[in-house]
Order: C-alpha cells, then structure tokens, then sequence
C-alpha cells in the first residue's frame, strides 16, 4: 500500500502542527513589537519606536520563512488568528521587559519544535530550526543589552538613552559566518 | 472488506459504522460512512480527520440549546456535508483516528524498510 501521506510531503503531522503554532506565535509577536512601536512612538521616544517597528517586521518575516517552507513542502500553512495584544506599558523599561519575555517564549517555543523534529527523525526542518536557534541567541542577547543600559543611563538623559537603545547590535553572535 | 467494492481499493480501518479504504491507482483515501462514499485526497482526510476532532462534543453533550444537538461538518472540496448527532460524531472520530493510526503504521512500515500493510494482508 502506498503512503500517500509521504508522497504528498516529507513533513509529518506532528511537525507540521508546532510549525502552524509557531507560524502563530511569530505574528503575535509582531503584533506585540508593533504595539510597543506605537507606545514608543506617542510618548517620545522615536529610535526606540524605529527598533521596534523593525523588530515587528522581523517577526513578521520570521513567521513567513515558516510559511513558505510548510507550503513549499506540499504541507498545509494556516494564516493564523491573531488575539488582541496590550496596548499601554508603563514605561521604557517595561516595554523592554515585555521583548524580552516574548523573546524568551519564543527561544523555548523553537527548542520545543526541535525536540518534535528530532523524535519524528524531521532532520530537514531540524535543519532550518537551526537558523531560528541563532536568530533567537541574537534577540534575547539585544534585549537584554537594552534593560542593562536602562539601568546604566541616568534616567534624565532620556534622548540619549533612547538613542542608545536603538542602536544595540549584537556583533560578535559566535554562530554568525565571518 | 465488502465484494462490492472496485478491486483497487484496499481496507485501511473499519468499524461498525463505516471503513476507510485506500485506492493506490488514484492516490486517494475513500471515506465511507452512513451510506455515504467520499473520495478524499491525503491533504484533505488530515484536515477533516483534524476538524471533526475539534468538535466541542461536551458542549454538544452538555448543552440545552437545540443548536447544540448537531454539527455539521463540510468535508473539504466536496459538495457533502455531515449533519452529526452526538452520537455520530463519536463514530466518525472512532473510524477516522483509527485510519489515521493505521496509514501512520504503514509509514513506519515503509520507513523501516518492512513489508507495507497491504503485504502483511
């Protein structure tokens, strides 16, 4: 008897429903970062609205790499529901605590789907994960360098602060090529 | 497996309320249910097998409201629809998680390089 599941896509169905989730988490994510865009943005603080703003495009990209890959693969790809999300923060710092929880589930949520793919023998999409992993180790890294410098800048240089914030990069990712 | 079915379909699962048999020659897995037979495609048996799944059927046992007496279920790409008791449901999800267990065996069978379920007979 053939299987006909195999024929149709090399992504088994165990996998392809963490990746849909994943697919999902990626979007809320960018919905998030988008509000913390506009809470920066209305109360003043232009660079680090500019990041966040990136960063939600970032998600979104992140999100859609997943997407391809499922229907490229002959696997199904569900545009997910995206719930509201928190709107208001109460300051600077907060907003950056919340990336950086969201940056933590995510890293957890990819370590998790590696987990599946290995259990299922998926050593293909094991393999883009990877790339997720590395990605991952540079955003909670970024997040984590922008809640140090709030604790370092004197609260009243505010525009510096912000500027700072904007600019954090992480140079040295050890799993980047050189 | 019933006589009257076309010789290139082969038995995947069966219960008492109906039998999911696969033909090979069409690449397609045919549903059969309260009378009713639905060729459907690998893709779309995973995602009606995943949608009679959800169906709330606390709610469904639960509930006062006539709406909640039955589901209807549109099995994708088709003109057809379930329109479910309870009941029904139940045996639905029994004869298709069976199906869905029995072609993943086959695919462990194939992966591992054994005999197929249809060579086991």
């Amino acid at each position: 008897m053939k299987d006909l599941d195999r024929l149709r896509t090399l992504i088994k169905e165990p996998v392809e429903l963490v990746l849909n989730q994943q697919i999902k988490m990626e979007m809320v994510s960018s919905s998030k970062y988008l509000a913390m865009a506009g809470w920066c943005d209305r109360n003043g603080y232009d660079h680090s609205a500019g990041f966040f703003y990136k960063q939600s495009e970032e998600e979104r990209k992140h999100a859609m790499k997943l997407f391809h890959y499922l229907c490229d693969q002959g696997a199904t790809a569900y545009s997910p529901d995206v719930p509201p999300v928190g709107q208001e923060f109460d300051t600077l710092r907060s907003v950056f605590e919340s990336a950086l929880d969201q940056e933590i589930a995510v890293t957890d949520s990819i370590n998790r789907i590696i987990g599946v793919c290995r259990r299922e023998g998926d050593y293909a999409t094991e393999e883009l994960m990877k790339w997720y992993v590395k990605e991952q180790v540079e955003e909670e890294y970024i997040a984590r360098r922008c809640l140090e410098l709030i604790d370092q800048i004197p609260a009243d240089q505010v525009y510096y602060l912000d500027k700072k914030l904007a600019s954090v990069t992480y140079d040295e990712n050890p799993f980047e090529d050189e | 497996m019933e006589s009257n079915v076309p010789v290139s379909y082969q038995e995947v699962f069966s219960t008492d309320k109906g039998v999911v048999y696969q033909c090979d020659r069409t690449n397609r897995l045919i549903l059969s249910f309260w009378g009713s037979t639905t060729p459907l495609s690998a893709r779309d048996f995973a995602q009606f097998r995943r949608m009679v799944s959800t169906v709330n059927v606390h709610q469904m046992a639960l509930s006062t409201d006539t709406a909640d007496d039955v589901e209807i279920l549109t099995i994708p790409r088709s003109e057809r629809c379930y329109v479910l008791t309870l009941c029904e449901v139940i045996h639905l999800r029994e004869l298709l998680n069976g199906a869905s267990l029995m072609l993943e065996l086959n695919s462990m069978l194939r992966e591992c390089g054994c005999a197929t379920l249809s060579t086991l007979g």
